[in-house]
């Protein structure tokens, strides 16, 4: 384990407090070496034809050669890539499913302070998306509540992970990080007054809350142990982030928005990462100094302004990584993208191709994200001791054209089939003229 | 001392002192008199006047005279008649009174609905009366017939100096007719009344989405003029035959068609109404198509289309409200502000000037502001002081005016026969803010201005009776906030109407006292007063002021131009120049021609006059070709988006009924939208512009190519065959509107069929109607006129649709009126792409959308392989400002879903939306002869790291990586010129506790993407790319 990866496991150790979570079912008695494919570890390069041996879920040595127990299963993929798995750090996978269909989206709660909720009891095991975004090896997710209109503070984030019967067999980590959207002001100017003045409105109102909130929950918390009646749900759940325990994952994406965040969290001394970040590279040097991380929204968003370069936003990330802000790259966490969280390594590579760096890249959805969360002991790269959650790829999986082939979590293989390759399968037999069923 | 000259002026006061019900005794009105008669001469001679007698003829010292409310004599030696009124105007301007061309006075205002109506589920009721169908066409309106005098606001038109002013009327499409009345007191419209029925107004006037309330689009709106207009000749022909077939079925009534005739024969002027500068293109265009003699009202931004307004040679009502300081003082916030709004501050003030410069006939108009009291001669002055000749200026408040509005032979020069309307003002009057309008005359009667408090700043001459006092007093300072100065101490004054106060150390005048109080009553340059004494005396005080005669100001110099009036969109990125055509030869690329010479390594690509002239190795080229060394860059031909709602205005769905096939994408192009830009930039050369899927029969669509800098004519794909959007499921049955939404037809998909059968049911009747060549004139019907064109392979249908139920249905409605559609999405065509295939459909689809609602249940992102194994040319599209920038990627998507070749997944976004867009023969792929319309990638076009370097059409360089790079500077650098600029003005609107907007709203915060939709037709040009040009609100 390389000290950079202890730091941060110590520091996940020390931040979170992991709930224990039941051991994935089916973790293959008999080690596993993965041989010949070139290991992408992340963490220290490339091991071109490299073993990777697994053991009891977890990754037991890799390198040029692995010294393998007797008995374990040797499976032969050179010519092939063997990366860490991806980790989606925006996503509302398995808290919707049809976003037209109100009776299928459980992401916004109702209110402006709803910090109790917890995104990991209401993530559907059984989706339709996660096989879809499995296949191209997001092996993990940070499942974020929502906020609604009215919302500010909407609850708190799980860490899941597309393997288990129950989400509580899918939960990696939870509570991950208290949700808190920063409300935005902006509206454009050529919207009637009326409709300006509601938006600023909504925004001076949520603003009031957020600060009653936290006055509120400090009051909780100095009053706790003396003799205070029963729980506050809602104040309970920010002791953990008002401890500096527990990650404040803020959504901001204007300057404006993050400007009010950073001085909001330097007020309130919250350990906070910025979330969607859009103007996040105009603040890289502060956002360095104070050490907070980014974790990036979609690569694959028009610039906010007219004026701005047609590249600013494919441009932001490797600005922020040359100033050297933690990154993670995440989607827009909406229900629209959880569908589509399989592209999460193209989101990744347009950021590459206009600055960030291939290598970069692939950090910000796997190491990135598992240290800005906490968990990079367990996740993230190639390393011993991890868990061997990782996949295997006929190319580079920046590329479009690459085909992720197999996938393991915890030391198991997944199935990587889906809803999509179903109804393929099936209409090419129609189109060879069987009968339906 | 010399007697003020303006004492004489005081002869006839009494006339004005009776009440203005009994002015008007004309001998030619037919009202009975009450009480005595009032038999004043009606003749007066206004002299010792400086007469502007037109703009560019000026007596000096003349004489005016004026009978029975016209003016009769002019010149510098002219007669006083001797039962004149004799008025002395000591040598003041007097000028032919002002017009303006767009006002609403003497309207009464139409009471506001109590409650606002509720968001669009239910049509308004019928319209009362025979009018029109739609309640925003009512030509027959006569504002001449609805007025009524207003005093307190002729009052302050007056004050501006306007004695008349077009009343126009100021709602809907086809608005009504407006009058022309002067600002005279009156008690009866009749006193007013110069010419009723001037002109028809026209503005593209639209409702919210989403509404059943047609229009609900800019291009609703405008389609509904082109078909008004149509009605109305029609009605006149159909009544002259009805005429000779008096057994023939009568057609119904129609009084507004009827009161369109004096428009639909360019007997009645048509004022436009224009939003926004693109406006301007869009009533030009509906002008010639009817031959309409047109008039545009402007929005201040006509300097941007001076050189289309020049070759139009159609006036222009511009107004004056120039933009307040943009807030640049919070750099964040700043960021906000494009580079096109900041530039607009600057120009604003120039727009007049370039008009003029380029011949353009324009009048000014006070329309706009809102506090026109202070700012309409501000803003004058300012467009004179940015170079507007003043003699220009002069004439956009009058002769200009008189012409468009067709009363020259009437008003607008001092000139023998003209009505006795003129202003008597300051001869700095279009220089100086000192300038003051001191009176009105209409109808030869003399209306002094009220005017604001006096403005006693100046160098003062003081004459002391009984004392010695100081010689000389100077005020300063503001209007509103006057000092003075005497000597070297410091006097306070106040000023109340004429009344100076000042108040004088004691010590200046011999006195222990701290202060004595002078008190003076203001009369021009002069005045008199006296200083009150504690012990009951007076001293009497004279005064004048110096250097005040109030000359003609000196011309100021004139101010260059802020910048290059050729760049085009205003702001960023904007082309200067529209880049050349010549040769050019790329060197040692990799060609990806999609034809069947395919991928060809180290290959030349020579392009001449705008097409591809040889393909090949070592090509020769013609002498001063441009070389383009394009050694390890893939060349590709340019990205073709089959599916697109980019560069739109006013929304991009008419989605009030369920057919609007006369509505046309055509009509509302947007060329400053910045998406066109950045989708240059990647790689996309064509775009297939669609109308939304909010009905079943929505709009017809435009086939453009991206030449940004140019204007909207110049996006339009020449020759491009016209196609037309359908669209089946849950948008057209209102799905997902909302529970308000369950009564308009269809709300199944049982319904849709239906809807189609019937409609082209219709079309087809249509068609045999118009082929009888007997009979009744036949109504051109726009909306089935397109229909019909489909069933004559004319216009081509895209059809959106999802499921395979909806498909096949459609794919049945296609073989029986025998036309070939593409299918748009068309994301479960993979489950009958043999029937598609069959049909020889086009598909254009995404590439793996699915999941956000449920009719993309099913969808996968193998269809457009499995579709293209079935023989369906299949194409990628983007539906989205965003994803139109990386279709390249997106045809990857069918590499790695599918297993298609990479030419083949390159087909997806080159060759085979040509092919669905019948344009094939021009682009889609690198041959002889086709358009030159190519991109020069950093790396393989299917790769996440390759960058469009070039992107190239019709043999045009419309992007340029490094070119951007460059433009990127020059953004920088004008960005900050223009804030420093700003700065100053901004922080004194702050300081007057301008910039600040209170908000007493309590109404909770909209979703706001929901709001951002509802208001899409509000978005203007120069917009943030704000999502709002959404297909189905669903999708993001």
């Amino acid at each position: 384990m390389t000290l950079r990866v202890l730091i941060a496991a110590l520091a996940a150790g020390f931040a979170h407090a992991v709930t224990a979570v039941t051991p994935a079912p089916g973790a293959p008695a008999t080690p596993v070496v993965l041989a010949g494919a070139d290991l992408y570890t992340v963490s220290h390069g490339v091991v071109p034809k490299g073993e990777l041996l697994i053991v009891d879920g977890r990754i037991a040595a890799l390198g040029a050669t692995v010294d393998a127990p007797a008995g374990a299963i040797r499976i032969d993929l050179a010519g092939k890539r063997i990366y860490p798995g991806l980790i989606a750090a925006n996503s509302v996978i398995g808290l919707s499913e049809v976003a037209a269909v109100r009776a299928t989206n459980d992401f916004a709660e109702s209110g402006a302070v709803t910090p109790e909720v917890r995104a990991e009891s209401a993530v559907n095991p059984d989706t339709e998306l996660w096989p879809v975004a499995r296949a191209n090896g997001v092996l993990a997710a940070l499942v974020m509540p929502g906020a609604g209109s009215d919302g500010v503070l909407a609850g708190r984030a799980a860490l899941m992970r597309p393997d288990g019967w129950t989400a509580e067999q899918m939960t990696v980590a939870a509570p991950a990080g208290l949700v808190l959207v920063w409300p935005q002001a902006r509206a454009p100017d050529w919207m009637p007054q009326a409709a300006r003045d509601r938006a600023e409105e909504g925004a001076r109102t949520k603003r009031a809350a957020l600060d009653q909130a936290m006055r509120d929950a400090r009051a909780y918390a100095a009053g706790k142990g003396k003799g205070q009646g029963v729980q506050d749900l809602r104040w309970e759940a920010m002791l953990p982030a008002l401890e500096r325990r527990e990650l404040v994952l803020v959504h901001a994406d204007s300057s404006v928005q993050i400007r009010e965040a950073l001085a909001f969290a330097t007020r309130e001394k919250l350990r906070i990462a910025i979330v969607g970040g859009r103007d996040a590279w105009r603040f890289a040097s502060t956002l360095q100094a104070a050490g907070i991380p980014v974790i990036l929204g979609s690569s694959h968003s028009l610039p906010a302004r007219r004026g701005e370069a047609y590249d600013t936003v494919y441009a932001s990330a490797g600005k922020l990584a040359a100033a050297g802000v933690t990154l993670a790259i995440a989607n827009d966490g909406d229900s629209m993208a959880a569908s589509n969280e399989r592209n999460l390594p193209y989101q990744a590579a347009s950021y590459a191709a206009y600055g960030l760096g291939a290598d970069a890249a692939l950090r910000a959805i796997t190491l990135g994200p598992a240290e800005i969360l906490g968990v990079a002991g367990r996740l993230g790269s190639l390393d011993v001791g991890k868990d061997a959650t990782l996949f295997v790829a006929d190319g580079d999986v920046l590329e479009v054209r690459t085909l992720v082939e197999r996938a393991w979590i915890g030391g198991r293989e997944v199935d990587l089939a889906s809803r999509h390759t179903r109804l393929n399968e099936t209409y090419q037999r129609k189109y060879r003229g069987e009968p339906k069923d | 001392m010399r007697p003020s000259p303006r004492r004489h002026a005081w002869r006839f006061v009494l006339s004005l002192a009776l009440p203005a019900t009994t002015v008007a005794a004309s001998p030619t009105d037919t009202v009975p008199v009450e009480g005595i008669a009032d038999r004043t001469p009606r003749s007066a001679a206004i002299i010792n006047a400086r007469l502007v007698v037109k703009p560019g003829q000026v007596i000096e010292r003349g004489t005016l005279v004026v009978r029975d409310g016209r003016i009769v004599d002019v010149g510098a030696k002219v007669a006083v008649p001797s039962d004149a009124l004799v008025v002395d105007v000591g040598g003041r301007s007097v000028f032919a009174g002002f017009i303006d061309a767009s006002s609403d006075y003497a309207q009464p205002r139409d009471p506001e609905p109590a409650t606002p109506p509720a968001r669009g589920a239910e049509a308004d009721p019928p319209v009362s009366g025979a009018r029109h169908w739609n309640r925003k066409v009512q030509p027959e309106l006569d504002v001449a017939e609805r007025l009524r005098p207003d005093a307190k606001a002729a009052t302050a038109l007056r004050d501006l100096g306007f004695t008349s002013v077009l009343s126009v009327p100021g709602k809907g499409v086809l608005r009504g007719q407006s009058a022309l009345v002067t600002t005279a007191e009156a008690s009866r419209a009749n006193e007013i009344l110069v010419r009723p029925r001037v002109a028809q107004h026209v503005a593209f006037e639209f409702g919210t989405w989403p509404s059943r309330d047609y229009p609900a689009s800019l291009m609703g709106a405008i389609a509904l003029v082109r078909q008004t207009v149509l009605d109305a000749r029609w009605q006149a022909q159909r009544l002259a035959w009805q005429s000779r077939h008096r057994d023939a079925e009568a057609i119904e009534a129609n009084l507004a068609l009827e009161a369109l005739g004096p428009l639909a024969d360019g007997r009645q002027t048509a004022i436009f109404a224009t939003r926004d500068e693109l406006d301007i293109g869009r009533s030009l265009a509906i002008a010639r198509e009817f031959d309409l003699s047109a008039v545009l009202v402007g929005s201040g931004r006509e300097y941007r289309r001076v050189g289309e307004l020049a070759d139009a040679r159609v006036p222009v009502i511009v107004p004056l409200d120039f933009p307040e300081a943009p807030a640049v003082e919070d750099p964040d916030r700043a960021l906000d502000v494009s580079l096109a709004e900041l530039e607009h501050w600057e120009w604003a003030p120039f727009n007049a000037r370039v008009l003029a410069s380029a011949g353009v006939p324009f009048a000014f108009t006070a329309a706009g502001l809102k506090k026109p009291q202070e700012t309409f001669w501000k803003h004058v002055r300012k467009a004179v002081s940015s170079g507007l000749d003043e003699d220009h200026a002069l004439a956009a408040l009058t002769v200009q005016p008189a012409a468009i509005l067709g009363v020259s032979d009437r008003l607008g020069t001092l000139e023998r026969g003209r009505l006795a309307q003129f202003v008597v003002a300051d001869a700095d009057l279009f220089r100086s803010d000192r300038a003051r309008i001191h009176e009105t005359w209409i109808d030869g009667r003399r209306l002094p201005s009220r005017g604001a408090p006096a403005d006693a700043r100046g160098r003062w001459t003081l004459t002391w009776h009984g004392v010695d006092g100081p010689r000389d007093l100077e005020i300063s300072g503001e209007p509103a906030t006057q000092k003075g100065k005497a000597g070297d101490a410091d006097v306070a004054v106040t000023v109340a109407g004429d009344t100076l106060t000042a108040y004088l150390p004691g010590r200046l005048v011999g006195r222990s006292s701290e202060r004595v109080a002078l008190v003076a009553s203001l009369d021009g340059d002069t005045l008199s007063g006296r200083v009150v004494l504690d012990d009951g005396g007076e001293w009497r005080i004279e005064g004048r002021r110096a250097d005040t005669a109030r000359a003609v100001a000196a011309k100021a110099v004139v101010p260059p131009l802020p910048g290059s009036l050729g760049r085009y969109p205003a702001g960023e990125h904007g082309v200067v120049d529209a880049p050349a055509s010549r040769a050019v030869v790329f060197r040692h690329a990799t060609v990806w021609t999609q034809e069947a010479q395919g991928v060809l390594e180290d290959a030349d690509v020579l392009v001449e006059g705008g097409r591809i002239k040889a393909i090949g190795r070592g090509l020769g080229v013609p002498s001063g070709a441009v070389e383009v060394d394009a050694r390890g860059k893939h060349v590709t031909p340019g990205l073709i988006d089959a599916h697109s709602h980019m560069a739109v205005s006013g929304g991009v769905n008419e989605s009030s009924h369920s057919v609007t096939s006369e509505v046309r994408v055509g009509d509302v192009l947007d060329p400053t939208d910045m998406t066109l830009y950045r989708q240059l930039a990647g790689g996309v050369t064509s775009a297939h512009l669609l109308h939304g899927s909010a009905n079943t029969i929505g709009g017809q669509a435009q086939t453009i190519k991206l030449r940004w800098g140019g204007d909207a004519q110049a996006l339009r794909f020449e020759g491009a065959p016209g196609t037309i959007k359908f669209a089946l499921g849950e948008n057209v049955k209102q799905a997902n509107w909302g529970e308000a939404f369950t009564k308009r037809y269809p709300q199944t998909r049982m319904g849709v069929q239906e809807i189609l059968v019937d409609s082209f049911a219709a079309a087809q009747d249509y068609r045999d109607r118009l082929a009888a060549k007997k009979g009744a004139p036949v109504r051109r019907d726009l909306r089935l006129e397109a229909l019909a064109e489909i069933l004559e392979a004319r216009r081509y249908v895209h059809v959106h649709s999802y499921r395979q139920d909806e498909i096949l249905g459609f794919v049945r409605i296609a073989q029986r009126y025998r036309f070939v559609p593409t299918f748009q999405h068309v994301l479960e065509g993979y489950k009958v792409a043999d029937e598609l295939a069959a049909l020889g459909a086009g598909a254009s689809t995404f590439s793996d959308w699915w999941a956000y609602k449920m009719e993309v249940a099913d969808a996968i992102p193998y269809a457009g392989a499995l579709m293209t194994r079935q023989g369906v040319v299949v194409s990628f599209n983007s539906d989205s400002d965003e994803l139109g920038r990386r279709l390249n990627t997106e045809a990857a998507k069918a590499v790695k879903y599918g297993g298609l070749a990479e030419t083949e997944a390159l087909d997806l976004v080159t060759r085979n939306p040509a092919k669905q867009l019948h344009v094939e023969s021009r682009v889609g792929s690198l041959a002889v002869g086709k358009d030159a319309d190519l991109v020069v990638w950093s790396a393989h076009p299917l790769s996440s790291f390759a960058i469009a370097e070039q992107t190239w059409v019709d043999g045009r360089k419309r992007f340029d990586r490094a070119d951007d790079l460059v433009e990127r500077a020059r953004i920088v650098r004008e960005r900050d010129r223009l804030v420093a600029k700003i700065l100053p003005e901004r922080v004194k609107a702050l300081a007057r506790g301008d910039g600040e907007r209170k908000s007493d709203a309590a109404a909770p915060a909209p979703k706001a993407d929901h709001d951002l939709v509802h208001f899409a037709g509000l978005r203007p040009p120069y917009h943030d790319s704000e999502p709002v040009n959404v297909c189905e609100e669903e999708h993001r």
